[in-house]
Formats: C-alpha cells, sequence, structure tokens
C-alpha cells in the first residue's frame, strides 16, 4: 500500500454542512458522504470525489436537512420587549447622576456636532442652488506679464461673446462688472458698493427669481435698473418701485423690476443690477478690443456639463486666433465650476469672500473629536458600571436568554439613552443657534436645509449610529458574564477591561491637549500678526469713503484743511484706496539698469502730498511728493523696497528712472520702507505711489483721549462741507483685522468647542472617579482606620490619571505641532512654535481633570470611616 | 381508499429498503437505486425521503456499526414498520386493482 497523506474531502464544504445540519441527522449523512467520497477515491477519481463531495453538499442544504435556525420561538416577544424597556429605565433611574452625565454629554456632544454640521453643510452648498449650477462655468485669467503670473478671478468684456461664437459647446454668457454707487431718491441716500451692470442673460443662466418685472425685457435698454426686495423697500418703503426712478450717482435710473434678495450661500452678492448697455453703448470699442481691460466677471452657460474639457481643450488656440501676444498674455483661461468658486484657491480681484476649506476641515475634526468624547463616557461608564447589571443578566441567562439577547436589550439601552441625549440636543442647538450664527458670522438661514424629511432621516441615522458606537463595547461586556459569576465574582472577569478603559481615557485626555495647545497656538500667531508692525499707523484712523465725488476733488485741500481744524484731527490724506484694500495693478514702462525700457505690471497706490505722512511711512532714498514741485503732479512716482530690490537698483540707482505710464511720463523720486499694504497672508508685492487728486477715501488720523466725541465732531464738520454726501466710515485696524477674519473665527470658534470637548470629557472623568470611589469605600475606610491621612487617601485615587495625562501629553505634542505648523504655512510670517503651550495645555487639563477627581476624593477621604464599614 | 398516498419516489425508497432488508442504510440505498432503475440519486433528495418517511411511520432506523471508510461515523440502518409494509402492500393491490380493471380492448394491438 502506498503511504501518502489521505485525501481529504473539501474542509469548508465540510464545515458548512455541519454547520447547516441538524445535528440528529448529521452523524450518518457525514458517514454517506465520506463512504462515496472515498470509494471515488479508491477508483482514483481524487478531483472528482471532491467535486461530488461539494455537490452534494449544496444539494442537502434544503429544508428537512437544515437545522432549525429560529430563535426558540416566543409566541408573544411584546412583554419582552416591555420588560427590556422597564429594566433600562428602571436602571438609569436608579443612578440618576450617571444617567444625567451621561446624557448630557452626549447631548452636548450632538448639539456640537449638528451645529457644526449645519454650518459645514452651508459652506458646501454655496450656489448649488442655481438649476443650471453644473452648467455654469467662470472664466478666469492666468495673465503672464513680464516678472510673474498673475491668477486672476476677472475676465476682460471681449472673452465671453467671443467664446460664445467660437465654441459651439457655449449656449449663453453672462459678464458682470461691479460699480459703487451713491443712490438717493426723496432724500434717503446710502452707498450702494455692490451695485453691478450685468447682461440681460443674467435671469437665464442663474436663477435668481424676478418677482416684479420682464425678465426678458429688464435689463435691456440703457439705464434700466432691476433692485432687490431689500433694496426696494429701502428706497420707496411699500410703493411699487416698478417704472419709477432712482439716481444712482449721477444719473437717474429707471426701475424695471424687482427680485428676491440674493442668498446668503452665494459666492457674491448685490443690491441691485444695471443693464449692461448703461456701460456698453458708449464703450462699443472697448467691448470688442479691451481682451486685457481685466474688471468684470464673466460667467459661461455649457449646453452639457462635460462639454468644458472640450472647450478648454480648443482655449489655446482661442488665445492664439484671438489676442495679439504682446509684453503681457494670456497664459491660459481656466473655467470654474460655479459650485467650486466659493471653496476654490482664492484669486486676485475676487467678486466676493470666499470660505475657507482648512476651517471646515478644522470644524469638522473638532466635531467628531466632540462626538468621540462623548461616546467614550458613555462606554466607560457603562462597563464601568457593568457588575452592578450582573444579577440582572446571570437572572436572565439562567432562564433561557440568549447572548444575542442580552446584546440587543444593552444596545437597545444605549439606543434610548441617545435618543433622549437627541431630544435634549435638538433643544441645545435651538437655544444655541443664534450665538453660533454670530460665533462663525455666517447667517446660517435654515431655508438652505434640504426637505425636512432628510434632515429627520439623516437625525435618526445619526442617534442609531451613536447608540450602536457607545453601545456596542458595554453589551458585550455585559452580556457574555456567565451565571454562576453572581456566586463566585472573580475579580478578574468581571473588572478586567480596565486597560480598555484606560485607553479611551487617555484619547479624550489627548484631544483635550491638543484642543487646547492647538487654540493656543492660533491665538499665538494671530496675536504675532496683529501686532506686527505692519511699516504704518494703523490706529485712530477713520477712513471716510469719498465715492470720487466731483466737489471733494476739485477742492481737496480745502476740505483737508477743515477736518484738519477739528479737534482732535492731527492729519488727512486722500488717496484712491487704502493699506488693507485692494489696490489696482497697471501697465507701466519702467527703465531697467541697461537703460532700456521694460514693461510690466505694478501694483499702484494713488495718493496726495499728506499720504506718506499721514501714514508715518518711512523712505529709505530720495523724497516725498512736494507741492512745490509742479511737475510731481504727473511725473513723480515714489516705489517701494521690493520693488527696488526686485528691478535690482540699488537705492542710488532707483532715483531717477525713467517710468512711462498711461497718465504721464515721469521718474522715480523716492524709495519708501516696505509696509504691508495687503495682509500678512502676501507677501510685500513691488508698489508705485504716484499723486492724484482723484480720491476715493479719506483718511483721517486722530489723536484724542475721546474718540467718539471726536467722530461727533467730524461727522458734523462733514455734514455742513458735503451735506449730500453720507458720512460712511471704519476704522483703519478694523478693516485690516478683516483681512484675518476666517483665521479669528476659527480662533475663536476652536477656543469655545475646546471648552465644550474639555467640560464633556470631565464629566466622564467625574462619573468615573465616582464611580471608582463609590466601588473603593471599603478599602478607603479601612484606610482611614488603619490610619490613612486624607491626602494619602486622594492620591491614592488621583495617581493613576496623572500617569494617563502626562501619556496623553506626549501623544498630543507632535500631532498638534504638525497641525499647527501646517497652519501657519498660510501667513508669510510665523510664530515660532511655542513648546510651553504644551505644557501649560497639559497643565490645564490635568488641573480640571484632578479638580474634578479630588472633588469627589476628598468626599470619600473625609468621611466617617466607619459609616464605610458599616453598609454590610 | 386509503389516506396513505405515497409519491413515486416515496415508494421506490420504501421498495428499496424492503428489498436490502438488513442493509438499507444511505449509500447502500442510492446503489440499489441506481442499478435497479438505472438513475442517480443526490444523497440530498434520499436523505429528505428517508427522513420524511420515517416521520410517517414507515420506517425506523437505527445506528449500526462505524467503520473506517466512513471516517469513524456510525451508518443508520432503515427498516420497514408494520405500517410502512402495509401501506406499500396496499399500494400495490390498488395498482393491482387498479391495472385489472382496464378493459382488454384498451390495449392497442401490439
Amino acid at each position: 500500500m502506498k503511504h501518502h497523506l489521505p485525501i481529504t474531502p473539501p474542509e469548508f464544504f465540510l464545515r458548512f454542512f455541519r454547520w447547516f445540519c441538524d445535528p440528529v441527522l448529521a452523524e450518518d449523512i457525514e458517514g454517506d458522504l465520506t463512504e462515496i467520497f472515498q470509494r471515488q477515491v479508491a477508483a482514483g477519481h481524487s478531483k472528482k470525489a471532491r467535486f461530488h463531495f461539494s455537490i452534494n453538499v449544496l444539494r442537502l442544504f434544503r429544508p428537512g436537512i437544515i437545522k432549525n435556525f429560529s430563535l426558540p420561538s416566543f409566541n408573544n416577544s411584546a412583554p419582552m420587549f416591555r420588560n427590556y424597556f422597564l429594566t433600562s429605565m428602571r436602571s438609569l433611574l436608579r443612578s440618576k447622576g450617571f444617567s444625567i452625565i451621561n446624557i448630557t454629554g452626549l447631548a452636548v456632544g450632538l448639539a456640537t456636532f449638528s451645529l457644526i454640521s449645519f454650518y459645514v453643510y452651508h459652506e458646501l452648498s454655496f450656489d448649488r442652488y442655481h438649476a443650471n449650477a453644473d452648467r455654469i462655468f467662470r472664466i478666469v485669467e492666468n495673465l503672464r506679464t513680464e516678472n510673474e503670473l498673475l491668477l486672476q478671478g476677472v475676465s476682460s468684456p471681449p472673452m465671453g461673446p467671443r467664446m460664445k461664437k467660437d465654441f459651439p459647446e457655449v449656449e449663453s454668457y453672462v459678464r458682470f462688472q461691479r460699480w459703487n454707487l451713491l443712490a438717493e431718491r426723496k432724500g434717503v441716500s446710502f452707498y450702494e458698493p455692490d451695485s453691478y451692470i450685468v447682461d440681460s442673460t443674467v435671469f437665464d443662466i442663474f436663477s435668481f427669481p424676478l418677482l416684479k418685472g420682464d425678465k426678458k425685457t429688464a435689463l435691456r435698454e440703457p439705464f434700466s435698473i432691476v433692485l432687490t426686495e431689500s433694496m426696494a423697500k429701502r428706497y420707496f418703503g411699500d410703493e411699487d418701485p416698478v417704472g419709477q426712478m432712482i439716481k444712482m450717482d449721477y444719473d437717474n435710473f429707471t426701475v424695471t423690476g424687482v427680485m428676491a434678495d440674493v442668498k446668503a450661500n452665494s459666492h457674491f452678492t448685490f443690491t441691485n443690477l444695471i443693464s449692461f448697455s448703461t456701460w456698453s453703448r458708449n464703450n462699443k470699442d472697448n467691448e470688442d478690443r479691451a481682451w486685457f481691460w481685466n474688471g468684470f466677471n464673466t460667467y459661461l452657460l455649457l449646453h452639457d456639463a462635460q462639454s468644458v474639457e472640450k472647450v478648454r481643450a480648443k482655449m489655446k488656440d482661442f488665445l492664439e486666433k484671438n489676442i495679439e501676444k504682446g509684453g503681457m498674455y494670456y497664459e491660459d483661461l481656466p473655467l470654474q465650476p460655479l459650485p467650486s468658486i466659493y471653496m476654490a484657491e482664492q484669486r486676485s480681484w475676487e467678486n466676493g469672500t470666499r470660505g475657507n476649506m482648512n476651517n471646515i476641515y478644522v470644524l469638522s475634526i473638532i466635531a467628531v473629536f466632540i462626538l468621540l468624547i462623548a461616546c467614550f463616557n458613555y462606554i466607560n461608564l457603562a462597563t464601568a458600571r457593568a457588575s452592578r447589571r450582573l444579577k440582572e443578566v446571570g437572572l436572565r441567562k439562567t432562564l433561557g436568554a440568549m447572548r444575542r439577547m442580552l446584546i440587543a436589550q444593552f444596545l437597545g439601552e444605549s439606543i434610548i439613552v441617545a435618543f433622549l441625549a437627541s431630544c435634549f440636543a435638538a433643544l441645545l442647538a435651538w437655544v444655541a443657534l443664534p450665538a453660533f450664527r454670530t460665533l462663525v458670522e455666517s447667517p446660517l438661514s435654515l431655508e438652505i436645509l434640504p426637505n425636512p424629511w432628510f434632515v429627520m432621516a439623516g437625525a435618526v441615522a445619526l442617534v442609531l449610529f451613536i447608540g450602536l458606537l457607545a453601545g456596542a463595547y458595554p453589551a458585550l461586556i455585559i452580556s457574555g458574564f456567565q451565571p454562576q459569576q453572581i456566586f463566585r465574582p472573580s475579580v478578574k472577569g468581571i473588572y478586567s477591561h480596565h486597560n480598555f478603559r484606560k485607553v479611551l481615557v487617555t484619547t479624550q485626555f489627548i484631544i483635550s491637549i491638543m484642543l487646547v495647545a492647538g487654540t493656543w497656538l492660533v491665538q499665538d500667531q494671530l496675536t504675532l500678526v496683529r501686532s506686527q508692525n505692519l511699516g504704518f499707523a494703523k490706529d485712530a484712523t477713520l477712513i471716510a469713503k469719498t465715492n470720487g465725488d466731483t466737489a471733494i476733488v476739485r477742492h481737496l485741500d480745502a476740505v483737508k484743511n477743515e477736518l484738519m481744524r477739528v479737534k482732535g484731527v492731527v492729519a488727512v490724506t486722500g488717496s484712491n484706496t487704502v493699506p488693507g484694500q485692494s489696490t489696482t495693478n497697471q501697465y507701466t514702462e519702467i527703465e531697467m539698469v541697461d537703460g532700456k525700457l521694460s514693461p510690466t505690471n505694478i501694483n499702484y497706490i494713488f495718493v496726495d502730498h499728506d499720504f506718506l505722512t499721514t501714514y508715518q511711512i518711512g523712505m529709505l532714498a530720495g523724497r516725498d511728493f512736494s507741492r512745490n514741485v509742479k511737475a510731481d503732479d504727473t511725473a513723480a512716482y515714489i516705489i517701494n523696497e521690493t520693488a527696488m530690490k526686485d528691478f535690482g537698483w540699488t537705492t542710488e540707482q532707483a532715483i531717477g528712472k525713467k517710468v512711462h505710464h498711461g497718465r504721464g511720463n515721469g521718474q522715480i523720486v523716492g524709495v519708501v520702507k516696505d509696509f504691508n499694504y495687503r495682509s500678512l497672508h502676501q507677501k510685500v508685492e513691488p508698489l508705485m505711489l504716484a499723486l492724484t487728486t482723484y480720491v476715493g477715501r479719506l483718511s483721517i488720523h486722530i489723536e484724542s483721549d475721546d474718540m467718539p466725541a471726536t467722530i461727533d465732531r467730524v461727522q458734523k464738520k462733514w455734514s455742513e462741507l458735503i451735506p449730500y454726501l453720507p458720512f460712511e466710515y471704519t476704522f483703519l485696524d478694523e478693516d485690516f483685522d478683516r483681512e484675518y477674519k476666517a483665521d479669528q473665527q476659527l480662533g475663536k470658534v476652536s477656543a469655545v468647542f475646546t471648552g465644550l470637548a474639555i467640560v464633556i470629557a470631565c464629566l466622564g472623568l467625574l462619573g468615573l472617579t465616582s464611580f471608582s470611589v463609590e466601588r473603593r469605600t471599603k478599602e478607603i475606610g479601612i484606610r482611614k482606620v488603619l490610619g490613612a491621612t486624607v491626602t494619602s487617601v486622594v492620591l491614592l485615587i488621583v495617581h493613576e490619571f496623572v500617569w494617563l495625562i502626562l501619556l496623553a501629553l506626549v501623544v498630543a505634542t507632535p500631532l498638534t505641532w504638525f497641525f499647527i505648523e501646517r497652519w501657519e504655512q498660510n501667513f508669510t510670517l510665523q510664530a515660532a512654535i511655542n513648546p510651553l503651550r504644551f505644557i501649560s495645555a497639559g497643565m490645564v487639563v490635568f488641573t480640571i481633570a484632578w479638580l474634578t477627581i479630588s472633588f469627589l476624593s476628598f468626599r470619600a477621604a473625609n468621611a466617617n470611616p466607619t459609616k464605610a464599614l458599616r453598609t454590610d | 381508499m386509503s389516506r396513505h398516498q405515497l409519491g413515486e419516489f416515496e415508494e421506490i425508497v420504501l421498495l428499496t429498503v424492503g428489498i436490502l432488508y438488513r442493509e438499507a442504510y444511505g449509500v447502500a440505498i442510492l446503489d440499489e437505486i441506481e442499478r435497479r432503475q438505472n438513475r442517480t440519486v443526490s444523497i440530498g433528495a434520499l436523505q429528505t425521503v428517508l427522513r420524511r418517511l420515517e416521520d410517517k411511520g414507515y420506517l425506523t432506523s437505527q445506528f449500526g456499526e462505524a467503520t473506517n471508510v466512513r471516517g469513524g461515523k456510525r451508518k443508520r440502518y432503515f427498516a420497514l414498520t408494520t405500517l410502512g409494509s402495509r401501506v406499500l402492500r396496499e399500494t400495490q393491490e390498488q395498482r393491482a386493482e387498479m391495472f385489472k380493471a382496464i378493459p382488454r380492448l384498451a390495449f392497442p394491438k401490439s
């Protein structure tokens, strides 16, 4: 006989058979199967044998052979579930303290989570409400100039019409240009900075509902204007504005329609729309040929969303065919899908505020963290207190309960807790919503939510998920108790989950420390940025809009002198823009070291003679503009340090270099020290200063102890001088800080939620400690009888948490370090990460935890030991 | 008429168990049916019928010896019960009576 390994039936099918077969039948059928198998093997067909075996097993999988899988039949399971519910409620009510901790923790977690989800949903919902959202694309520019590539959010007037002509995929286009107008009707006058001229196709492309007027004709004729509801209300009250006149700057416009206000989740907003023909009838030439007039926003409507690829593929040819390639040319004209604009990387000249994907990530992480902490509390408390359910579980098992029914019971219990928590959370969220709106500075109107059933379904799913997440582990543990443990409660069997709890508590500490240290470091960075010397005086300066008012332009010096006479005003200057606001980028030719003129695009601020002194910007070389040199008005230029270095000049070389610009040819007379005319998110770019009398802003520098009174006096003077122009002002430093709005918001929001996270974590710690104290009542009593001091008893309880916090600190530090370092990349100037912050964060968390714990431990340690020992 | 109605396959299984007398266990029954009827039967089909017949009380069964070739599993031997044999006999008699009742003329001349 040959000796080889016996050929065995296929293991998988054998196991499958053993699993499903009725145990009464299993033995002899398996014998039959094996006999046939062996017979075929003996005949030399081992492959066939295995195959037949499998087939036979499959054919045995039929009623009559399969064992009875159904649960032992309960004729009526309702009483059972009623009993489960009852015991769950009793158990919740028996330990009110723990239930309150659990439910409150979960509720705060859920409320936070839903508020943040709402905010995130809002941020991601931008522009999706347009019916054509997926077919609308914004034309943006990658403009190559002599020394840089400019990524601009704008486009020029001929682009839209030409693309429609050249690309069959383009169905329609619409162009917007923002005008800042002063509106006036019957003595009611305001600036309307968000006025736009727009092509009449706007209502076909975007889903802006026109409430009154005809969308075909409303924006056809010159000097037609469509008002939003709120603007109509502002000037016309309850009158019907359609057909009436409103004055905008110097022209009268006919109101041809009223539309709903632009929704808050739009990437740009406006208060009124003016017919494009108002502008184009006098600018036919520009409309057709000004390929580099980048003052417009053009949106294309494509026939279908997919054809964007085709258009993109043809863009290169389009550019070559239509636009002359000069010193400045378009490298590309990318098309941004409408819903992506809000969150896209910011380009220059954006037409509205943009979201910040980083903040969305950070907030989402915080939301999940908080929810996790709350779930961990539940898991910890439920497993810690599992032994209390030992008798119940033992009895149930003795009476024939199966493990999975017990699991179901305890899962049900956690779902009940989650449900109660969610009711409480809904209430909390509702109460906190207004405060949350202020915190994130977003209107968060409920109307952006999808239909209520969807929201309800989401909420139910969340409750179930949380219930299962928090309940799964305790349910497994508790249902695993063996009945005899009631009589032999081996310590190991019941309390062996200590390590798991430690992991969870440590995780909570890690999260808390990360949040505290992170918030701190964010604040550090923001403080650094805000206290940074920007190179100019930004405090106590009022910025008043003049909107290029002709009277002011004509009598600039007189107006300035009058304002200077107001008590408290120390300096006044006019300029087209102020630091912190957008500059204009203009085509200029500048003489290089080799004497040749080189074309370039450079940022301009147009100022008057007092600009540098008012803003206290230091000179590096040369001189300031002078009233004594008449030629300065058109022929003098001052550059900043960066520009000088960029052109490769020394301070001596810079002075006297020729500059050719549309307003007149001249030369550089001075170099100023760099000042941050934008935010510290951007590097200081080359800058050119030139004189103008066309001022859009008056900067009024005040030195006074009583700011409000001074402002009142300025206002009074203003209304004497220019009664028809509203005195609208902002503070320069506040404007400038607005550049960091998103960052500050992040700082504020994370501070608030860090607090919440710590509160929830402490709730859990409180529960855990009180349980551990309760369990050790006797131990503490005996220790005290034997002479232990209060301190030593407190330390006994506290010491195990100290290690956990230290461990958490070690884990949290590198994680936080990594994230903060990445976030700081957003700034040109980074605060050094201060390691002390981590120590302090650890200390804060430790102190709070310690206070929580010692509160209970002291009570236990101070209790009379006889009481503890008499309880049996 | 009898309350006992046998399906065709049930009848064959009962008959085979009878034929094999003391040797009627799973594989033997399969082999016997295959030999006599020239048809293959799966274990699944046979076993369900055997259990059904046992439930109805036509068959009885007991474990026999374990053999090596069966992986140490015992055989289950089936045997006809009194009820089983009576049902089988009734079925045969019914068939015979019915056959006899066919008029001669009904048979086509061969």
